[in-house]
């Protein structure tokens, strides 16, 4: 097991795990900036607490609990911001890299699916996290965890079928 | 049972977008101020050591203060034992912190407190080693002795007594001369 505190290279370290939880965080927040504002406060909270880099269902919890701070603590501009964007059709960036227009669609289909879902199958997909892990993160059951990630990879493929 | 081997395949190729590279320099600079800020804040540990060193030697002549008022006020109370009035103290409850002279006097015999005892246990005496004074040259060695000091009085006429007892801590410095 490696202790992030005393591993020398922790840029290797973050590197491994910064897209996974970019795309974690970004389910609360819609511009970029503030997912990485959010990951960084954890990432250095969980640097700076010493804690094993294998531990990260506790770097997920402290992405989500630092990023449902973040929303109340500044809902009332994310509200500005989510109106000013759907007025002007504003462009966001990209929570992922295209190849085709099938995996844009894809995006765009988990961009859709209910909170409660997306969150499981990013950490379930992108971040490899065990259902025991995940439910960990979230407070819930194994079983409900492994539930929300087949209604979602359900509505994913409901979404993708041809018509 | 679904099987959803095929929709797990697609989201895998799905590749997440990468953080920018001003991520990492910022990361790198909130671990660098949080090490400085560690430092810092152990910063006033270090102070407040320092000032505990220097502490035993207000508190060592406070204590001595202290004793030498204790012990004028021994030998007065042993002068007015030999006294007319052989008064020593006065128990009122309105002036519970007047001086026990003035008071003394002005009471009458009903309410006359004698001195009944007074002892000073030591139960404890540290060498504390050598202390350099900065006016001097000359070492000096820092004994602490701990003690509890009980006095006690009593009214000879009610037999009410009073009794006081407390802890108290002398630092004495003794000159250390090189033969």
């Amino acid at each position: 097991m490696q202790n992030l505190a005393s591993h020398e290279d922790w840029k290797s370290c973050f590197s491994e795990v910064a897209p996974g939880l970019l795309l974690f965080a970004r389910q609360w927040v819609q511009s970029a900036a503030d997912a990485e504002d959010i990951v960084q406060e954890a990432f250095v909270k969980f640097w700076r607490r010493n804690h094993k880099i294998d531990n990260r269902a506790l770097l997920y919890s402290a992405v989500r609990s630092i990023a449902l701070d973040f929303i109340r603590r500044d809902s009332r501009r994310a509200r500005r911001e989510a109106s000013a964007i759907s007025e002007t059709d504003e462009f966001i960036e990209p929570q992922f890299e295209f190849e085709d227009d099938t995996q844009r669609a894809l995006a765009e289909a988990i961009d859709v699916l209910p909170c409660e879902q997306r969150e499981v199958v990013v950490m379930k997909i992108w971040n490899e996290l065990t259902f025991a892990e995940i439910a960990g993160v979230l407070g819930v059951s194994q079983n409900t965890a492994a539930s929300r990630y087949r209604y979602a990879l359900a509505a994913l493929r409901n979404t993708l079928q041809p018509r | 049972m679904n099987d959803f081997s095929e929709i797990e395949n697609e989201l895998r190729k799905l590749r997440p977008a990468q953080p920018s590279p001003i991520l990492f320099e910022r990361i790198e600079e909130a671990m660098a101020e949080n090490c400085r800020a560690s430092v810092s804040d152990a910063r006033p540990v270090a102070k407040w050591r320092w000032r505990f060193t220097e502490t035993p030697y207000k508190i060592g002549f406070a204590v001595a203060g202290a004793a030498v008022l204790l012990l004028l006020a021994r030998i007065n109370t042993s002068q007015n034992q030999q006294g007319d009035g052989k008064e020593m103290a006065q128990v009122s409850p309105a002036h519970e912190t007047a001086p026990l002279r003035s008071s003394a006097k002005e009471s009458t015999s009903s309410d006359k407190f004698l001195p009944a005892g007074a002892t000073r246990l030591v139960y404890n005496t540290r060498n504390e080693g050598l202390q350099f004074a900065r006016s001097s040259g000359q070492p000096l060695r820092q004994l602490r002795y701990q003690t509890r000091e009980t006095w006690q009085w009593r009214n000879p006429t009610t037999g009410a007594s009073l009794r006081v007892s407390y802890p108290s801590e002398e630092v004495v410095l003794i000159p250390v001369s090189g033969q």
